[in-house]
């Protein structure tokens, strides 16, 4: 199915947005203007809403003309492009992400597509889901770097990759049984520690190196 | 509007195609699916944390009713979202020069693709078609997709060896981690900001 590559599912969704020559400012605009003022770091909605890795929403205002000899022509509708890189297995995977997408964030939801065309509410979860799924397109071919990891698993991982780092730099030409003793504590810490929130940068730190990249 | 969060940049493009030739794309895409092995270039690009190809046929955009007017289209539509690590030239350059012939094969049904070499061409002919993102959310802005796939080789050696590491004695836990180190220290690249980007 190539909406899904191992453990992660692409889901694609196209919903036409509302065409009402009396709305001021129009409801495109009003979809852009609310995304503007959505968080998108550790606050973002979608950051407590369980299994998102990568997101996006685009207003789509029309299709693209490349210019003769092709046809030139527009879309009836604008569209608003739901991108979204989840942990899901199959159908029924993607039907509980969209629950707990209503169930996390359902104001947001609500500010957001009732701009759309049939839009039910968050409220009305089955009809939520459905409607969802009715304005999905089908992923042709879907690419992912990690395909078996959830973001959990990814959060945790890298946690573990800093606090590693940091063990391994302290611990240089430590006695034997004091570095076993030492690793076996940082071991046990490490596991208790809370897991960084998602969409947070992590614990501040001094950047080591950089500076301008052209 | 932001297409770039952290270190990830996400880009959005649609291209039209006529309806024959979306066919012959859907059988590539296939044969891309099928054998991961033509996939390998995409790998060995590994700036690119997800990326997808939608193919929209003219007559398969949602339809909801509730007063929506029907699309009347001659073109089906490729639909290209990715979300990559760097700057925008830094991937066009990248892909055109990594991944030509395989680019070639996916937008030549696209009309008046100019094809991916010589770079230039290719440029404008992507930022022509490409469209912004109005807004973008990833769980992990602070790595890129190198960190993620270190990370998780970081994570599989520490479990290992902390399961094991009370049932050792002090020299052989040395040698275990010492082991652990060599494994390990190709993958603990910084993460945190990313650069400032002109």
């Amino acid at each position: 199915m190539p909406n899904q590559n191992g453990s992660v599912y692409g889901l694609t969704i196209l919903s036409p947005i509302l065409d009402d020559e009396k709305a001021s400012p129009s409801h495109d605009l009003q979809i852009r203007l609310y995304l503007s003022t959505l968080p998108t770091g550790a606050n973002s909605p979608f950051a407590k809403s369980p299994g998102t890795h990568l997101c996006r929403l685009v207003v789509m205002d029309d299709v693209v003309y490349v210019g003769a000899p092709s046809i030139e022509e527009h879309l009836q509708s604008k569209y608003l492009v739901f991108e979204c890189n989840l942990d899901a297995t199959g159908e029924e995977g993607l039907e509980a992400y969209l629950r707990g997408l209503a169930e996390h964030m359902p104001d947001h939801l609500d500010a957001i597509w009732s701009h759309c065309v049939g839009y039910p509410g968050a409220a009305d979860v089955q009809a939520f889901i459905r409607y969802m799924k009715a304005c999905q397109v089908e992923t042709t071919f879907f690419f992912a770097a990690v395909n078996n990891k959830s973001v959990t698993e990814s959060l945790r991982a890298l946690q573990t990759q800093r606090a590693v780092a940091d063990f391994i730099a302290s611990s240089q030409g430590m006695e034997a049984s004091r570095l076993q003793a030492k690793f076996v504590e940082f071991a046990a810490k490490l596991k208790a520690e809370p897991l960084p929130k998602p969409g947070s940068m992590g614990p501040k730190r001094d950047i080591k190196s950089g500076g301008r990249n052209e | 509007m932001s297409n770039i969060n952290g270190k990830v940049y996400a880009m959005n493009a649609i291209t039209p195609m006529k309806p024959w030739k979306s066919w012959v794309l859907r059988v590539i895409f296939f044969a891309l699916g099928e054998f991961p092995a033509l996939q390998q270039d995409l790998i060995n690009l590994s700036f690119i944390e997800f990326a997808r190809w939608v193919s929209v046929p003219r007559r398969k955009f949602p339809y909801l009713a509730h007063g929506q007017a029907k699309e009347d289209l001659r073109y089906d539509y490729l639909l290209f979202f990715s979300n990559f690590n760097g700057t925008w030239n830094q991937y066009i350059d990248a892909f055109s020069a990594v991944l030509a012939s395989g680019l070639n094969l996916i937008w030549r049904w696209s009309e008046k693709f100019p094809g991916s070499m010589p770079v230039t061409l290719f440029k404008e002919y992507i930022a022509r078609v490409q469209f912004d993102t109005d807004y973008y959310y990833t769980a992990y802005p602070h790595a890129t997709a190198n960190d993620l796939k270190s990370a998780h080789v970081v994570q599989a050696s520490f479990e290992s060896l902390s399961a094991q590491a009370g049932n050792y004695t002090p020299e052989e836990f040395a040698e275990a981690f010492l082991g652990f180190v060599l494994q390990v220290q190709a993958h603990l690249g910084e993460t945190g900001e990313a650069p400032v980007v002109f």
